[in-house]
């Protein structure tokens, strides 16, 4: 139940749109009113001084990053002690102080950190770890350690919240294989693409033919009332894969970037991510995946691999952005579902941990380190003890960025973290 | 048996008829032609169980993949040393190899997917594809794709044998210890990745072991290697001190911490459970794994009775089952091959039409595997779902292959269904029936009757030229883009 709404009646009510679909040409009636004016949907008007056109990109490192050899401890002696083979020599270190610093494959995190578009939280995590990749990426993503509402996410809640433009079915967008569970919502808001030419329904007919077809195949895929669950689901996901998928191929069509991304996969997703955004869809939110970080063996290359695309990728993101005019638009969030045991093992990698740092870039952050780096001496089962919970990330980005009600959509109230002003 | 998992028995209210007989042969394979459900419904539900379990009485020859070239090309690599190289030559080697390694591993996914299309053995084939979903292992984890065949030949062996040896085998698995890195895992600092999956995905389940549980099994697994695909026990990297797992304490290796798990009432309780998702239907009553678990154990582990005590139970034929499985996309493709009576389908754009929904066969998504149930289905997925008929139908489909100019000949069994039929309504019934789709309400007919071009379903309709093919072929490529379709 949100809002004192069941599931059935929010589907039914997110099917007013797709619906008529199967019958006038004219379905989109809201969803065209959205993108002339993407934010006229507003029926909750933001905190005061929260603008209505924020955009959120989360990026998920899948497999649990080592957060030690990513914001690098080097004048912590127990770190050289615990890492014979995998620490950072001293000298490599990227210094951000005396203290701390970053590996140093991430130059192109380090300028953006001196420009003041990246913040680094450090030691963020949740009481009673799971070591579980599953559980605790459940965890991250339904943000309820208890497992009480694990059907949707937090992005989800906060699309059910009402949030504004949050009607369209593309408030989100996954960029990536599966729909990650934060994105899931009561209402069914978020949709999946991977690349935007794929991204379409093809009728077997061409030209005249193929628009009957098309007819036809939104009478067989138009949702009734009464259907099985499954069914019901499929024609929701069916139509609006159509409905989306025009827009978006549009919206990306229009924007043709200058800024040149990095070969990786990650990239062309951010790159992705920004044609959408250039297009001025009305999501708020996007969601980009990184894997490979589960370095429990050889993590040496693989793992200095990942921190230079994740770095490259996100600054040539900003790049972009700032090209289009839309930085001051945008916050990026890095997060993974754990970080690594503090010390190596004997495959020349590190097994599952606890608490890691979680990356926030934007021109609009407040930069630098916050929270304080944990103890490598002071262990819980030889893991890292957490100093921020995730949630207090959350909370301050529903906040501050989409200027939602962190406590409605988190279950408690959870102190900011002053990333964001 | 309890009642929760009482025996199917037919009754007046509910025969033995068509619709279940295509469940069963939807569930235990990759779905029956009508022919087969016919031949299924005459012989009764346990002869046609049977059948499906006892594949080994039917006479299948599977020719494996030619290893020997990859084989020479990383044993040239292991022949280079410091001594009569130099580095860049050893680093052109390795290159080389894993190229050739690399279309090893494509010839492999194909090998794999056409043997799924040809089969005699449906059950062993899905049985195949169940194992490598929970005991997962694949790309890029595992370098030498040799070994991912080692491991689909130990899955068809073990189609439906002892679960407690097949984890055994799984432990000493070339493949597995690459992807879990138990091949690194040495005396001193031992590595958790396998003995953490071993507990959590592969036998108990969360909940069911303690964080320091984890790091005993794996001192126990230490030493357990491979020497290039074949497993190596290394005495000197294995740790022989004690160890408490589970509350047993005593000089534990990986056999003994098998043993123990399989002591465990959850591992009694786990695979039931997912076999009966895997056939069946999802989150099963506390009282159907309870009832299939007290078979498992009684047989000491054997897959076999639990397979048959779902397959013939009440639950397995009731509605929450029938026409509720999301099909997977290898069900769906495989599937829809066999149902067209397409003989020869070019299997490259097959492959990666699979990838595309989800399921790139040997490269699953994580340690997880598969998604499962709805999960498969986003807007994404559902989209490369539909447009993988237009690959069938038209011969392209977008990210896979463009249309060619001319559109490939109407599938055989889509010819043979209106060379029976009249009326365009007989036509729509013939290939509603020849794809087993269920529960197409009037006005989803009525737009399938449109499709042919005809106002009402007793209309004429006639395969007869270019036109009524480009008819059939639209009704076709509508009906398979139907969320009806994507159930089984």
């Amino acid at each position: 139940m949100v809002n004192g709404m069941t599931r059935r009646e929010f589907v039914r009510k997110g099917l007013t749109i797709v619906a008529m679909g199967a019958t006038a040409p004219s379905f989109l009636t809201r969803t065209a009113l959205a993108m002339g004016h993407p934010f006229d949907l507003a029926q909750v008007t933001s905190r005061p001084g929260v603008p209505d056109d924020h955009v959120l990109v989360v990026v998920q490192m899948g497999g649990g990053n080592d957060g030690l050899n990513t914001l690098v401890p080097f004048a912590d002696d127990a770190y050289y002690r615990a890492r014979p083979r995998l620490a950072i020599p001293r000298g490599q270190v990227i210094r951000l102080n005396d203290e701390l610093g970053l590996h140093p494959r991430m130059t192109a995190f380090k300028e953006l950190y001196d420009r003041g578009a990246a913040a680094i939280i450090q030691g963020v995590g949740y009481p009673n770890p799971s070591r579980s990749h599953f559980k605790s990426m459940e965890i991250w993503q339904s943000a309820d350690p208890d497992g009480r509402t694990l059907r949707v996410g937090w992005i989800g809640r906060y699309f059910d919240s009402k949030c504004p433009s949050c009607e369209v079915p593309f408030a989100g967008v996954n960029v990536g294989p599966t729909m990650p569970l934060a994105m899931r919502s009561e209402g069914g808001r978020a949709v999946t693409l991977e690349s935007p030419d794929a991204f379409q329904w093809m009728p077997s007919l061409e030209g005249s033919g193929a628009r009957e077809e098309l007819e036809l195949f939104k009478i067989l895929n138009a949702p009734a009332p009464n259907e099985p669950g499954t069914i019901d689901f499929l024609r929701h996901t069916a139509m609006n894969a159509v409905i989306s998928s025009e827009q978006i191929r549009d919206a990306v069509r229009r924007y043709r970037g200058g800024v040149e991304y990095p070969a990786t996969r990650f990239a062309a997703s951010l790159r992705l991510i920004a044609q959408m955004i250039a297009g001025r869809l009305p999501t708020k939110v996007y969601y980009a995946h990184m894997t490979g970080f589960d370095t429990h063996a050889a993590q040496q290359g693989a793992h200095d691999a990942l921190l230079e695309q994740l770095s490259t990728g996100v600054a040539a993101f900003l790049r972009d952005l700032e090209a289009q005019g839309n930085a001051e638009r945008v916050l990026v969030v890095a997060f993974s579902e754990f970080g690594r045991r503090v010390a190596e093992n004997g495959s020349g990698g590190t097994d599952h941990g606890t608490a890691a740092p979680v990356f926030v870039f934007g021109p609009r952050v407040r930069p630098g380190l916050h929270g304080r780096h944990p103890s490598l001496t002071d262990l819980v089962d030889a893991d890292l003890r957490h100093h921020v919970d995730f949630r207090s990330v959350y909370a301050t980005i529903l906040e501050r960025w989409l200027g939602a009600d962190p406590a409605a959509i988190l279950g408690a109230p959870f102190e900011r973290v002053p990333f964001l002003a | 048996m309890q009642q929760a998992l009482a025996k199917f028995v037919p009754s007046a209210s509910e025969p033995w008829d068509r619709a279940r007989a295509a469940h069963l042969l939807n569930r235990a394979g990759f779905g029956g032609r009508p022919e087969e459900i016919d031949r299924v419904v005459r012989m009764g539900m346990d002869a046609a169980v049977d059948e499906l379990m006892a594949f080994d009485r039917v006479p299948e020859t599977l020719a494996p993949p030619d290893f020997s070239a990859v084989r020479a090309a990383w044993a040239a690599t292991t022949a280079l040393t410091p001594a009569n190289s130099t580095e860049q030559q050893r680093f052109e080697a390795r290159v080389a190899a894993q190229r050739l390694d690399n279309q090893k591993l494509q010839e492999l996914r194909e090998w794999w997917t056409a043997h799924m299309i040809r089969t005699r053995r449906p059950l062993q084939e899905r049985m195949v594809l169940f194992w490598h979903g929970l005991l997962v292992s694949g790309r890029p984890e595992v370098r030498l794709s040799e070994t991912l065949y080692i491991q689909n030949a130990l899955f068809r062996r073990m189609a439906l044998g002892n679960y407690k040896t097949l984890v055994l085998e799984i432990c000493r698995d070339p493949a597995m210890l690459q992807y879990l890195d138990n091949e690194s895992n040495r005396k001193g600092r031992p590595n958790e990745n396998f003995a953490r999956e071993l507990l959590e995905l592969f036998t108990l389940g969360l909940g069911h072991y303690t964080e320091q549980d984890v790091k005993e099994a794996a001192r126990a697994f230490t030493g357990w290697t491979r020497r290039g695909t074949a497993f190596f026990f290394d005495a000197r990297q294995h740790d022989d001190g004690p160890k408490t797992f589970l509350g047993r304490t005593g000089n534990l290796d990986g056999g003994d911490i098998v043993d123990i798990v399989f002591a465990q009432p959850a591992a009694a309780r786990f695979l039931p459970r997912r076999l009966f998702e895997a056939f069946a239907y999802m989150r099963p009553e506390e009282e159907v794994t309870e009832a299939l678990a007290e078979v498992f154990r009684a047989s000491n582990f054997e897959v076999a009775p639990v397979v048959r005590a779902v397959l013939t139970s009440r639950a397995f034929y009731s509605p929450r089952a029938m026409r509720t499985q999301v099909k997977s996309p290898v069900q769906l493709v495989v599937g829809a091959v066999r149902q067209l009576g397409l003989e020869d389908p070019p299997l490259a754009p097959l492959v990666r039409a699979m990838d595309l929904m989800g399921q790139a066969l040997f490269i699953p998504p994580h340690v997880g595997g598969w998604p499962r149930g709805e999960s498969w289905i986003t807007t994404s997925t559902l989209l490369a779902r539909y447009n993988f008929s237009g690959l069938l139908l038209t011969g392209g489909m977008p990210g896979v292959a463009r249309r060619a100019a001319l559109p490939p000949a109407l599938p055989p069994a889509a010819a043979r269904a209106c060379e029976a039929a009249r009326t365009a309504g007989e036509v729509v019934d013939r290939l509603v029936d020849r794809l087993a789709v269920g529960g197409l309400g009037p006005d989803r007919r009525g737009a399938l009757v449109g499709a042919l071009g005809a106002t009402d379903a007793a209309a004429p309709f006639a395969l007869d030229g270019a036109e009524s093919e480009r008819r059939v072929r639209s009704t076709l490529h509508l009906l398979m883009c139907t969320p009806e379709y994507q159930l089984a």
